[in-house]
């Protein structure tokens, strides 16, 4: 077997959860004590992937796509319903002490840190559950306090963190190990804009300078298109995209977008054919159109002619844009076999 | 060896933290000192008005009664995370139990101790000394050694009772109310010898929901005494065998739990 430089491989994976459905109303509620009808969820629906040695990838999806459900049975939190996952060669939710060994693990939502104590402490609680030797131990976190700008929070009570600074010692305390892989479930919920690009700065580096594999959940594309160079997409428990994520920008390339400003009191553009928006926010529209009946020229000019523009441009499509149009049906994607994308 | 001293240092870590809340700690061991106070108050009257309840004097029901604060109170020490698993379920704080190389119930029990529960053990060495005079009892060589083994059979019995209901937890996620009624059950119907009740209640907490074990059986060693009781003496030493078999199917019942665990949303 070619394990070697294979950090994740997933075979026709799949969870279900029941949920089960009480009705309306007391009298529904005192039915469902009596008789339960379950409904059959399946959250993730037979993927396949497997994630080589160094990697960085995006893993995206609308919420209730089965994003951190993956991610829980990579992680060892979840047993999957039918399927197999191995990370580093292991079976996750079979070793779970063996597994936990060897990945980090951030959830966004949640930390990993001892509430009460001081940031100091959980690092040396940490240390002595991953058994982790003093001089090696000191070492990492000479690296990671000079990276993510430790010091002056170590002495600081958890609950007293910010939600920028938690999120750093949080990645730091999800390192303390040194582990081959790195799982991370929305890491920058939450945060403002300095704390994300700090964030994101250590990730990058450490993948670059450490070969940390690192599978990333988020809602923020700034994530991936400064980070992931690989991207899977998820839509109801199915890839529907996995593949470099400068290929899908490459794939869409043509598909221009226009972002329009208009006048307050121009606000309200009536449809004009061939012209979708995408997108508003305010006076602020992003518009695509019908490529094979219009040029770029005739649509600017009729919206000109018509309103009172107050800013244009043309723009390529973010991937923000790409997976919205997927996800709205307006592309359809001939979804690609994920082995010609792993090699 | 290693693991002992990851979970001496976890333990450390969460009396640490228990300490933090210095006067909620004193105000519970008062607590519980008040209710065992109230507890031998209504024993005494009892016994007073009645002299024997089914052949037991005062002083051999006040011996019951300290082998089962023995046993309650070390149960405590060591399972009271258990009564707030739920919570750890609810929250997905359990997630994180899962993500680190440790056993996860070695995890949730570390995770807390309440150290007040000492006040049960001083209580439960009160109740022997008090039992020991009024009921004249010889402490053989024998007996004492055998008196740790006995406690120990029954915190495994009481614990592994605690375990299998907290474990249900992960199939219905909120399972306080059980939990509460499960301990605060085998709390009050042990407080009496068991030949008190009916044969069926005496085959529901022999062989079914077995907490006779915890003080009954095993007291008739201590105080010599023979005759009574559903299948005695043959049951009397069985408490540690019992509490063996308890611990295994409840940490299997955990464990199948584990397996079942559907984390929360997000």
């Amino acid at each position: 077997m070619q394990h070697d430089n294979i950090a994740i491989e997933v075979t026709d994976l799949r969870k279900e959860f029941k949920v089960s459905l009480s009705g309306k109303g007391f009298l529904g509620k005192l039915q469902a004590l009596f008789h339960r009808s379950n409904k059959v969820i399946t959250a993730v629906n037979d993927i396949d992937f497997k994630i080589r040695r160094g990697e960085f990838v995006g893993y995206v999806g609308e919420n209730g796509a089965g994003k951190s459900t993956t991610i829980k049975m990579l992680t060892g939190i979840l047993v999957p319903t039918s399927g197999t996952a191995a990370v580093n060669g292991i079976v996750p939710y079979k070793d779970r002490k063996k597994n936990a060994a060897k990945i980090g693990v951030v959830f966004g939502q949640r930390t990993q840190l001892w509430w009460d104590l001081p940031v100091r402490e959980s690092f040396d609680l940490l240390r002595v559950i991953f058994r982790v030797s003093r001089s090696d131990f000191d070492r990492q976190m000479e690296k990671l306090e000079k990276a993510l700008g430790l010091r002056p929070l170590l002495e600081m009570p958890v609950r007293k963190l910010s939600l920028g600074q938690r999120m750093r010692c949080d990645i730091a305390a999800a390192l303390i190990h040194n582990p081959p892989v790195l799982f991370l479930d929305e890491p920058t919920i939450g945060l403002d804009v300095l704390a994300k690009q700090s964030v994101r700065n250590f990730l990058s580096e450490i993948n670059r300078t450490v070969g940390t594999t690192i599978i990333l959940t988020t809602h923020d594309m700034n994530d991936i298109e400064q980070l992931c160079k690989r991207l899977i997409i998820l839509e109801e428990g199915k890839i529907m995209f996995d593949g470099e994520t400068e290929l899908l920008k490459q794939k869409f390339i043509h598909e221009k977008v226009i972002e329009v400003e208009f006048y307050e009191n121009d606000c309200v553009m009536q449809e004009i054919s061939g012209v979708t928006v995408v997108r508003e926010q305010g006076c602020k529209k992003w518009l695509t159109f019908d490529k094979d009946n219009f040029g770029i020229g005739d649509v600017i000019g009729t919206i000109a002619s018509q309103y009172k523009i107050k800013d244009i441009s043309v723009k390529e499509p973010s991937v923000e844009s790409i997976i919205r149009n997927i996800y709205d049906n307006r592309i359809k994607l001939s979804t690609p076999s994920n082995k010609s994308f792993t090699k | 060896m290693d693991t002992i001293r990851i979970y001496l240092t976890l333990f450390a870590t969460s009396i640490k933290a228990r300490m933090e809340y210095k006067a909620s700690f004193l105000f519970y061991i008062f607590a519980i000192l008040t209710f065992y106070i109230g507890q031998i108050g209504l024993l005494f009257v009892l016994l007073n008005r009645f002299h024997q309840i089914k052949g037991w004097t005062m002083g051999e029901m006040v011996f019951l009664y300290s082998l089962h604060a023995f046993a309650y109170g070390f149960t405590n020490l060591i399972f009271s995370q258990l009564v707030n698993f739920d919570k750890m379920i609810v929250d997905g704080e359990f997630d994180r139990v899962l993500v680190r190389p440790l056993s996860p119930l070695g995890q949730v029990i570390f995770s807390k101790f309440e150290i007040s529960t000492a006040a049960h053990l001083i209580i439960g060495f009160t109740a022997l000394y008090f039992g020991t005079h009024l009921a004249g009892i010889e402490w053989t060589l024998r007996k004492i050694l055998l008196f740790p083994v006995i406690v120990g059979g029954a915190v495994l019995i009481a614990g592994g009772i605690r375990l299998v209901v907290t474990a249900v937890a992960f199939w219905t996620l909120r399972n306080r109310s059980l939990v509460h009624t499960v301990i605060f059950s085998t709390k009050e119907f042990i407080n009496y010898p068991v030949n008190i009740y009916n044969l069926g209640m005496q085959f529901f907490l022999t062989f079914i929901f077995p907490i006779a074990f915890i003080n009954f059986y095993p007291a008739h060693f201590f105080l010599d005494r023979s005759g009574e009781g559903l299948l005695h003496p043959a049951l009397e030493m069985g408490t540690p065998i019992v509490g063996i078999i308890v611990f295994i199917v409840s940490t299997f019942t955990w464990r199948v739990g584990v397996n079942h665990y559907q984390s929360t949303g997000s």
